[in-house]
Parts: structure tokens; sequence; C-alpha cells
């Protein structure tokens, strides 16, 4: 046995306080999974609900696929909705054009995604541009990506989209299906994140997010882990974009423009809170809750939209789920120092 | 390939550059000084063109209107500073950035969402008439001379401001090395309010000039703002020369390659030319801070 | 009041709730040139950033000309006269040597006899009127700092230790430079390690260890007290 496998076993010893941490870790996951495995029982019967629930699952993913490259590594990648995007025409290109099946398409598709998003990091790191400089550069691709589908139309449908057949008659077709199977995406995304966050991965994320040059002494490849978490996360938007396209059975070029998804997922996550397991899940919740209440004043809830992050940002700095975190700490501190 | 084609695409090219620099100006002032990305920069021109179409509508003379539209979002960037800026002054380190910046994209939504939902068809088109007039052999329109004759000397008197007035240097300072700048006795919260207003003026500017050439309409701001960035960023923020010179690089590559090569991959090319130098040279072209 | 024209009475201050400077007291006398001495991580640098209002005092006061400036703006500060060179010097380095020493007289208008006053002092500084300061040696750099805090006319000048950087010798030309400035009847307060330098200067020091002043009086009593000989004489 080495070293390392002893270190392992010691960890992994079923005492109680594995499995306290176990607890820790992975019953919040399977609370919001029961939780929103509920929804549907209360709009099933409405289609349009069932759709505007099963998006904000949507916007749940792509939450926690851009957490994991920018609250876990503060990588600002200003392209969520151009990797999803890469994974909803790759898929849907894939699948209508060149027969390939379905599951194999959005395999593929998600698999391009995180190489570019992989790539992306790994120039924004050799170069070692910081926060505004990755998002501008990102931006940029963004913008590309915008153009590329607009322009290349014979491949991409252009302004009249694509329409998308393959999902027909799947579990993707149903009004009701669709919704779980965004939550299992969801549900499977964040364990991923937490395993990721308490394995080796994990630990260097969080040298790195405290103290870049710390890291770097403690012996972390800062390059190396950067570039794990964008392929990661870009894999994750990508293959939750594709699903979608499935799903929708039509994607044109403003389903995953900047303006609909990126915008909304930072100010979702950045609500929730950057960095936390259940931010992405509480700021989608939120916000979808929202974008109902206000449905048929777009421009009305534009404004609105504003007002809310205005006054959050003002008062909850860094975002609800660590707010809350803070004042139910000190809750119990006092309670305890009370008795 | 002919040769008059090109002088006409180039000084196209340099007539949009020229816009694309005083849009930059604006945002990277205001980026050097405080650390805040302004993503309402856009919002704010477009307010100003908005507020301008508005008054001449009503019947108000053109002059009077450009000069309250100006000054309202100048007042505008004034306000913003001194109300929503100043929690945003006091963050330390990289929470102040993403904070400015996630205010400032509230604020965007604000301007946006109330310009689309009172006037979705407004628009601002500043006619300029006469017959072209004949520049190295090439007809240019009197709107696109008349803008670009406006934003040199703008730019020119911001030069010159800068340079060699003592609170142009008082500004430099601040941008430079804040905490220097406190030690000779600059005040630097006065510099950013003043500097913010300005900006704001600035958009003004962007709104009136880029009204000769094109119609600016209620739903312009978010590309405005975008280009806004880019150009400050590749230009390096805080650099006003660098702005102009990012701006005008970027217009006669836009041009140039849309007249040559097509419309939509030229605007990939103008991106991918954007973020080639912003990777080659993190601190931009004439860059300030490494 | 006892009339000195810089008092600081038990001033604390520090970092992130953490106070790094505890109680220190001294005062500066009109003309006279006193030093703070002590090791790295003294408290030197924090003492001088609340004197100046860089860095928020969390207790006690700093009285200037008899007027109470605690946690005052630094740009008040400075424009009272209690001007800060900082070790790091803070120079805007993409500005001309010129540039930089008007800033130093702002808000007002620079004084051709404070201009002639530092070139005589620092002639290396009228060589390179156009060169930008971040292109420029340490010692040059240095010269600058002090050329720059002089412009304003400065009733206190606080050094925070300004041989940083600098070769035995430039430390030296520093010090000469510095000993100039004092016979023409400017106020020094001097932060530094290098003790032999710092005592040859002043009329009086203050001894600073872990954030406490632990000791006081002439530099010839410091120099012969056998606790400063052995931290910092290395005797």
């Amino acid at each position: 046995m080495t070293t390392t496998e002893t270190g392992r076993s010691l960890d992994s010893r079923p005492s109680a306080h594995g499995a306290d941490r176990w607890t820790r870790d992975f019953v919040p996951i399977v609370l919001v999974g029961l939780g929103l495995a509920l929804v549907p029982l209360q709009f099933q019967a409405s289609g349009s609900m069932m759709t505007v629930v099963t998006s904000g699952m949507l916007f749940a993913a792509y939450g926690i696929g851009f957490n994991i490259i920018f609250g876990s590594t503060g990588q600002l990648f200003l392209c969520t909705g151009a990797l999803a995007g890469i994974g909803g025409f790759g898929s849907a290109i894939l699948s209508e054009r060149l027969d390939v099946p379905l599951i194999l398409s959005i395999m593929i598709a998600g698999a391009l995604a995180a190489i570019v998003g992989g790539l992306l990091s790994w120039i924004a790191v050799s170069r070692s541009l910081d926060t505004i400089f990755t998002g501008i550069v990102t931006l940029a691709f963004s913008l590309s990506y915008e153009s590329f589908i607009l322009g290349k139309g014979d491949l991409t449908g252009g302004e009249n989209g694509l329409r998308v057949e393959q999902g027909r008659d799947t579990i993707l077709d149903r009004q009701v299906a669709p919704y779980y199977v965004f939550l299992a995406l969801v549900l499977l995304y964040l364990v991923m994140y937490r395993v990721i966050q308490r394995s080796h991965l994990g630990w260097a994320f969080r040298a790195l997010r405290d103290d870049e040059v710390a890291a770097e002494l403690a012996g972390v490849d800062v390059t190396r882990y950067r570039v794990y978490a964008g392929i990661i996360g870009s894999g994750m938007l990508g293959i939750a974009g594709a699903v979608f396209a499935h799903n929708r059975g039509f994607i044109g070029p403003t389903t995953y423009a900047f303006g609909n998804v990126d915008v909304r997922v930072l100010v979702m996550l950045a609500f929730g809170g950057i960095g936390s397991l259940l931010g992405p899940i509480l700021g989608a919740v939120v916000f979808t809750t929202l974008d109902e209440l206000l449905d048929g004043q777009a421009q009305l809830r534009e404004v609105f939209y504003g007002v809310v992050t205005v006054a959050l940002f003002l008062a909850f700095r860094r975002g609800m789920i660590p707010s809350l975190g803070d004042w139910w700490n000190r809750l119990r501190s006092s309670r305890r120092g009370r008795t | 390939m002919n040769l008059t084609d090109l002088t006409a695409v180039v000084l196209d090219g340099f007539v949009l550059g020229l816009q694309f620099g005083i849009l930059g100006v604006g945002l990277t002032l205001v980026y050097g000084l405080g650390g805040i990305v302004n993503l309402a920069h856009g919002q704010m021109a477009v307010l100003a063109a908005i507020i301008i179409a508005r008054l001449i509508d009503g019947g108000t003379q053109t002059a009077l209107a450009l000069l309250i539209g100006v000054t309202a979002v100048g007042i505008l960037g004034l306000v913003l500073d001194l109300t929503l800026m100043q929690p945003v002054y006091r963050e330390p380190g990289e929470g102040r950035v993403l904070l400015g910046l996630l205010l400032m994209l509230g604020v965007g939504f604000i301007i946006d969402g109330i310009l689309e939902w009172r006037y979705p068809i407004e628009a601002l088109t500043l006619r300029v008439s006469g017959s072209p007039i004949r520049i190295l052999d090439v007809p240019m329109r009197r709107g696109s001379i008349i803008a670009s004759a406006a934003i040199i000397g703008i730019g020119a008197a911001l030069a010159l401001f800068f340079r060699y007035t003592t609170f142009g240097r008082a500004t430099r300072s601040v941008i430079q090395d804040e905490q220097g700048a406190r030690l000779c006795g600059v005040n630097p919260a006065l510099v950013r309010t003043v500097v913010f207003a300005l900006s704001g003026v600035l958009a003004g500017v962007v709104a009136v000039t880029r009204a000769m050439t094109t119609p600016v309409d209620s739903t312009a701001g978010v590309s405005l703002t975008v280009f806004a960035l880019i150009v400050a960023v590749v230009g390096g923020l805080g650099s006003v020369s660098g702005a102009f010179l990012a701006g005008i690089l970027l217009g006669i590559v836009n041009t140039v390659s849309a007249f040559y090569i097509g419309s939509y991959v030229s605007t990939i090319i103008l991106l991918v030319v954007a973020a080639i130098t912003i990777v080659v040279r993190p601190s931009g072209l004439l860059g300030v801070k490494s | 009041m006892s009339g000195h024209l810089l008092e600081i009475e038990g001033l604390c201050a520090g970092y992130l709730g953490q106070d790094v400077v505890h109680n220190a007291s001294l005062f500066v006398g009109q003309g006279e040139a006193v030093a703070v001495i002590g090791s790295n991580g003294a408290g030197k640098t924090t003492m001088f950033r609340a004197i100046c209002g860089m860095l928020e005092a969390t207790a006690g006061t700093v009285r200037f000309d008899g007027e109470d400036i605690t946690n005052q703006k630094a740009h008040k500060v400075s424009r009272a006269g209690v001007v800060y060179v900082p070790a790091e010097r803070h120079l805007f380095p993409q500005m001309s040597v010129r540039e930089n020493l008007v800033l130093g007289a702002y808000p007002k208008r620079p004084s051709g006899s404070q201009l002639d006053m530092i070139f005589r002092l620092f002639p290396r500084l009228e060589e390179r009127l156009s060169q930008h300061a971040g292109l420029m040696s340490g010692g040059e750099q240095q010269m600058l700092a002090v050329g720059r805090a002089l412009m304003s006319s400065p009733r206190v000048l606080l050094l925070d230790e300004p041989t940083t950087g600098l070769s035995p010798l430039l430390a030296n030309e520093a010090y000469d430079a510095l000993a100039e400035l004092r016979s023409d009847g400017l106020t020094i307060l001097v932060a530094e390690q290098q003790v032999p330098l710092a005592l040859g200067l002043v009329d009086r020091g203050y001894v600073l260890d872990h954030g406490r002043i632990d000791l006081t009086g002439t530099a010839d009593e410091l120099r012969d007290d056998p606790g400063v000989r052995r931290a910092y004489l290395g005797v």
C-alpha cells in the first residue's frame, strides 16, 4: 500500500466524522432535488408554465457551469451563451445534417464546447489576463459567435434559425418530462461541483481563489487548474445548450445570444452568491419567478431587473447564499453565547 | 484593386474610428480613475439622443436641444458618481471592479428598459444638408465631415486639458498612482466626480456626432457599450490617446474588411483583431497600468 | 498646549481590525529633525501612514500647529503642510520629472524659487527634466520623491526609509541632502532602519519596537544606549 492510498483510505474511513461530512456535503443537494422535483405538481397542467420552469432549470444548469469557471477560479467568461450555443448548434447540425444519433451528438457538441472553453481559458491564463481582460476577450468571442451564427446562414439557418427534429417523440418532446431531464442534469452538475470542491482539484481551486501567488508557491500549477475549470464548466454549458436545442425543437440567433443568456446568468449567480453551491439554483428560481410575475411587460421587466440588480448589490455584496450563511452563523453563535 | 476605392474605404474607416474613439474615451477615463467599468455608457449616449430627439420634435431649437441633452447626461454622470458609486469606491480590491460593473449593468438595464418602454420607435437623426465635399478625391458626406471635425476638436481639447491644466494633470496623477496623488494634495474623490460627469458629457457627444451619420435609436445602447468597452481595453484602460488610436485602428479594420471580404466576417475580423491585441498586449496599445 | 509643531499622542493604527502601532506618542518641534528607528515590521510605515491620513487611526490624536488633524483626508493633511514621502515613493511613472514636480505644488502653481532650490539640492533632476519618472534609477527616483514633496513648501517632511533600495554610497548622498534641508530650517521626521545614518542627521530619536515606542532620547543618548547598540548598531 502506497502512502497516498493510506491517506485516501484514512479519509474515506466510515467514521462518524466522515459520515458527518458526507451528510453536510450532499444532503443540501438531495433536499434541493426533492424540492425542485415537486414543482411540476403545481404547473403540470399548463404547457406554458412548464416551459417557464424548464427554462428556469436550464438557467440553473448554465449557472453551475459558469460558477465552476468564474466562481471557483475567478475567470470571468462572458461567453456562457456562446459556449451553450456551440453545444446547441453543434448538436443540432450533427444530428440533423449528418444523422448522428441524438445522445452522441450531444456528447460531441459538449466536448466541442469544452475544447473551445479550455482554449479560451488557456489563452487567458498563459497571458495572465485579469478579470476584466478575460471578460473582454471572451465577450469578443461571444460577439464573434453571434456574427458567425447570423452570417453563416447555410449552416446555421442565419436569421431564420434551425429546426431540430431529432428530439421529436423522445422524452424531450413532452410537457413535463423535459423538466425532469434538466433537473437531473442540474443535480448531476451539483454533485460534480461538490465532488470537485472536495477533491484535490477543489483544494487547488480554493488556493487559487485565495491567493494565486501563494497557491503557486504551494505547488499548484495555476495554468493547469484554471484550464481544467474552463474545460469542465464549458462542457457543462455545451451539454445543457445541446439538450435545450433538442427540447425546444428550434434554435435561432437569439437563443444563446449574449443579451439573453450571459447577462441573466451573471445577475442570477451574483444574486445567489458567486462561488457557492446553491447560489445558481436560488438565483434561477428567484429570477424565473420574477420573470413570470412581470410577464407581458418585457420592457418594464428590464427596468425592474435593473432596479433589483442595483438594490441587491448594494444590500448583499456577496450574494444571498453567503449572506444568509453569515446570518445563520451569527444567529447560532449568539444563541450559543446566551446558553 | 482600385486606389480610389481603397482611399474611400479607409476614409470611411477613419470617420467610424473617430466615433469609436470618442465612445471609448468616456469609458476609459472612468475606469482608469476609479476601477469602474461603466456598462451603462452606451445607454447614457442613447438617453442623450432620445432627449434631444424629443426636444426637437417638441419644437426646441436644435442647438439648444443638443445643449440640454448633453448637459442632462453629464448631470446623470455626476449624480451616479455621488450616489451609487460611493460604496463602490469604498470597496477594496477586485471586489470593487465587480461591484461597479454589476451596479452599472443594473443602471444600463434601467435606462434601456425605460427608453424601450416609453420611446420604442424614437430615434435621433441630425441631417446636415449640402452637397458632398471631396477629400482626397473621395466625395464625403457633410454630416461625416462635421461629425469628424467635432470629434477631432473635442479630442484635441481633451488632450490639451489633460496635458496642460492643473486639474487635467491631477486627473492623470490619480490614474497613474492614486496614493501618490493624495500625497501631493490631490483629492481623488473630486477628480472622480468631475470626470464621471465629463464622461457623461462625452456620451452625449457620441450621440450627437453619431446622429449626423446614422440614426441613433432607443435600442442602440448595448452595442454602443460593448464597442466602448472593446475600444477602451484595446487602447489601454485609462489612456485617452490610446482610445482614439484603438478606435481608428478598429474602424479602419472594420470598413476595409467589410468592403473586401463581406459584412459578417468583418465583424468577426474586428473582434479577433481586438482580442489578439488584448492577448498580445494586455496593457493595451498605450496602457497606463501594466 | 505645549506648542510643538507636530504632536502625536496615544496613536493606535493597523490593518483589518488588528492594531500594529500601539499607543505611540511623540513630538517634533519647529525646525527639529527627529528619527523613528526600528527594524523591518516594527510599525514605522503604519505610524507614518496614520499620521498623514493614508490610514485610519483607531485611537489617539495627531496635532499639527495646535490643530487636531487626526484622521483628516490625506490630501488635506498634505495641503496643511505635513508632506509624506513613502518608501515606495509613489511617483507618477508616465509623467516627466517636470510634471511630477509641478504636481508636488498642487493645487498651487509651482514657484520658481522652490524649483531653483530643488535643483541646487539635486542637480540630477534638472538634467533629467523631461525624462519619464518610471524610467529613472532608484537614486534619481528618491531625489524626485523628495523634490516633489518640497515643491509644496512643506512645514514638516515625513520621510519613510529614504534609503530603501539605494546603495550605501547613494544612501549617504541622500542623507547629505537631508542634512542640507535641515540646516535650511526644515522640520523633518524620518523613519529609518539604517540607524547610524539617521542618528547622524537628527537631534532626537524614538525607538519603535513591535509597534510600541520603548525608548527615546537625543541622538547621542541613543547611540550610547546598550540596547540600541546591540540591536541596531551591530556592536
